[in-house]
């Protein structure tokens, strides 16, 4: 707490009262529902009766309404101040109530103490007599029949709710313009038509809970971490709190979720295509390391969805910030055909200990106690394999061959894919002895067709154009094996779920995943260490030779 | 009761810009630009067929963005902003 030195408040009657006045002071701050302000106000009334014009005791009330109540239960003659908006208490930083400051004549602050100490309060008494010119003067207080010490209680400016406020108003932490609402207004009502929400009402972002959403990291509200497409705006640390706060974060998700936005606007991921596609992609979280259980993420029963604050909310908050910042509005430069559910939030946690395999963020580079969050751009919805038959891992990886075979469409092949294995799936593969690269190895092999049944035809136009077989090499390229997916590391293996039953999840990537790196970084307490892309981006090497396959490059395998 | 919110958005005005006077007639060179969507190179290649046929003093030159997924490289749009009159964009599937 620190002794103020100037302040203005009214007292009962309205009139302005200037601190210092001249000459000492003894000046008080209590509450009315406090039982040792209540067994103080006496005391301090004696001490002004006895000291007459001598010296000032003024009484700071932290609630407006109080203040008759005090004066007629203690018959009261002393000034009662009006601190209601506790700007004074603010600025002394008191968290206990009563507290008593004693200024000598020159405006020195000489003693202070907070709650009810009998020895303390004595010797603030005979002190004040001697300020007042009344050394040898006493007051009519029977301080024999005083308890020996009581606790104050907390000082309003510290009730929870009120701590926030005040520092959210008084601080100058919050530099984002204030909307108004006016009374009639329906709060979700108005952020939906202000185009603030992704159609489910928002927790409203005041600057009480902004402000204790910033507690969450030690960075500068002011800090910019990234620009934003497709507006190419800067998002600064407080716009992401506010943005967090709509999306039901806790304070404790705000390093992740400073990450995913610094992951998203990289180059490598794009988020700018990913969510300017006509083809409805959307960012899809995975999170590894200690983060998972410290923030409390679901990688058990329903880890995909739904139910578990810290998944939800962590994936809403980066889709809000790329929203409201960026200014990907669907139907505006969000283009997507038709969309997806899993557009509203994606992100979840890698069951690490459930799988047979070292994690995704571990095959990445990254060490086991990283904490870790990869994004991926998925345009393909969760998708379900169900396969409640297979024991061995040779059965298992055709299932999920075939299963992904006709991803996007039966002929085109594709980059990445994420596989979220269900610990049951996992464990065949693990018992079976096969390794990440078994699986895929089998899932390539398994998926390989030849060349001419991925061509377009009449009966089926997607697939590749005509013009690829004389790439490679003409009419005998007719009968080599493609597979669907370019590299066997487009297949990406993650473990996620319960051992409840024997289902598991693919998710297409976008545009087959050709324009979108999986992008992963380090999570520290003030967001990303270190950002980077699982490979080089596709864009630089397919940019013009794979135009007129789409974004594909297809893997022929000559045989 | 909730009376007031922080603005969850950039807070920037977007900047006003009015169309560019039309020309009475075509002249000079016109960009072709191709995003690199497919077939975008099947449309532009007619038109540019066209305003050969019809326009026969313009002069038309091709550009094309690396890829679909993200905006025109600065270079590109320098380009066509310092050596065309006009573009001609050849937008989506």
């Amino acid at each position: 707490m620190h002794p103020p030195t100037t302040f203005s408040l009214q007292d009962a009657n309205g009139q302005e009262m200037q601190f210092p006045p001249q000459g000492p002071v003894l000046l008080a701050l209590v509450k009315e529902d406090c039982d040792t302000c209540n067994l103080t106000l006496p005391l301090l009334e004696a001490v002004h009766r006895a000291t007459d014009d001598g010296l000032d005791v003024w009484v700071a009330v932290q609630k407006t309404e109080d203040i008759p109540v005090l004066k007629d239960r203690h018959d009261l003659t002393m000034p009662l101040l009006d601190d209601d908006a506790l700007d004074l208490s603010y600025e002394t930083d008191i968290d206990t109530v009563p507290t008593l400051f004693l200024y000598d004549e020159d405006q020195n602050c000489t003693l202070q103490t907070f709650g009810f100490d009998r020895h303390e309060w004595h010797e603030i008494a005979r002190e004040s007599m001697a300020l007042a010119g009344r050394p040898d003067g006493g007051t009519d207080i029977d301080w024999d029949a005083l308890p020996v010490q009581r606790p104050g209680c907390g000082a309003r400016n510290y009730e929870p709710g009120v701590y926030e406020r005040l520092q959210a108003i008084k601080s100058g932490d919050l530099l984002s313009r204030l909307v108004d609402l006016a009374s009639s207004d329906d709060i979700h009502d108005f952020m939906y038509e202000q185009g603030y929400t992704d159609g489910f009402p928002v927790v409203p972002p005041t600057r009480e809970r902004v402000w204790n959403m910033l507690q969450g990291t030690d960075r500068d509200p002011q800090d910019e971490i990234a620009i934003v497409p497709p507006n190419l705006a800067p998002i600064t640390v407080e716009k992401i709190a506010i943005n967090a706060v709509m999306a039901g974060a806790k304070p404790e998700y705000m390093p992740s979720i400073i990450a995913l936005v610094e992951i998203a606007c990289t180059d490598s991921f794009n988020i700018h295509g990913v969510l300017a596609t006509t083809m409805g992609a959307t960012p899809v979280g995975i999170f590894n390391g200690p983060i998972r259980d410290r923030i409390g993420m679901n990688y058990l029963h329903g880890a995909l969805g739904s139910g578990n604050r810290a998944n939800a909310a962590i994936g809403r908050a980066l889709r809000l910030c790329v929203r409201n910042v960026g200014g990907s509005i669907p139907g505006g430069t969000d283009r997507a055909t038709q969309g997806g559910p899993h557009r509203l939030t994606m992100n979840f946690a890698e069951n690490e200990d459930a799988g047979p395999w070292e994690s995704l963020a571990v095959e990445y580079g990254f060490e086991p106690t990283d904490d870790v969050a990869t994004l991926m751009a998925m345009s393909g919805g969760p998708a379900t394999i169900a396969d409640e038959r297979s024991r061995e891992a040779r059965g298992m990886a055709g299932t999920l061959a075939a299963s992904m075979s006709c991803m996007q469409d039966p002929k085109s092949p594709m980059v990445d894919t994420l596989v979220v294995l269900s610990p049951d799936h996992a464990g065949i593969f693990g018992r079976s002895g096969w390794s990440k690269d078994d699986v895929r190895e089998c899932i390539m092999e398994e998926t390989s067709i030849p060349l001419k049944y991925r061509l377009r035809s009449d009966d089926a136009g997607c697939g590749l154009p005509q013009s690829v077989v004389e790439r490679f090499g003409g009419e005998a390229a007719l009968d080599f094996p493609v597979p669907k997916f370019r590299e066997k590391s487009n297949i990406i293996l993650v473990v996620a779920g319960s051992a409840a039953a024997k289902f598991s999840t693919i998710l297409g990537g976008w545009a087959g995943g050709a324009y979108s790196v999986p992008t992963s970084a380090t999570i520290g307490p003030n967001g990303a260490l270190e950002v980077r892309g699982s490979r080089e981006s596709d864009m630089d090497k397919h940019s013009s030779g794979g135009r007129d396959l789409g974004a594909f490059e297809p893997s022929v395998r000559r045989s | 009761m909730v009376t007031q919110i922080l603005d969850p958005t950039d807070e920037r005005v977007p900047i006003k810009r009015s169309l560019t006077p039309r020309p009475e007639a075509l002249h000079g060179t016109i960009a072709l630009l191709d995003i690199s969507k497919p077939r975008g190179d099947v449309f532009l290649n007619r038109l540019e067929e066209l305003l050969h046929e019809r326009a026969p003093g313009v002069e038309t030159r091709r550009f094309m963005k690396p890829t679909v997924a993200k905006p025109a490289p600065q270079p590109i749009k320098d380009a066509i902003l310092e050596e065309c009159d006009f573009v001609i964009e050849a937008l989506a599937d």
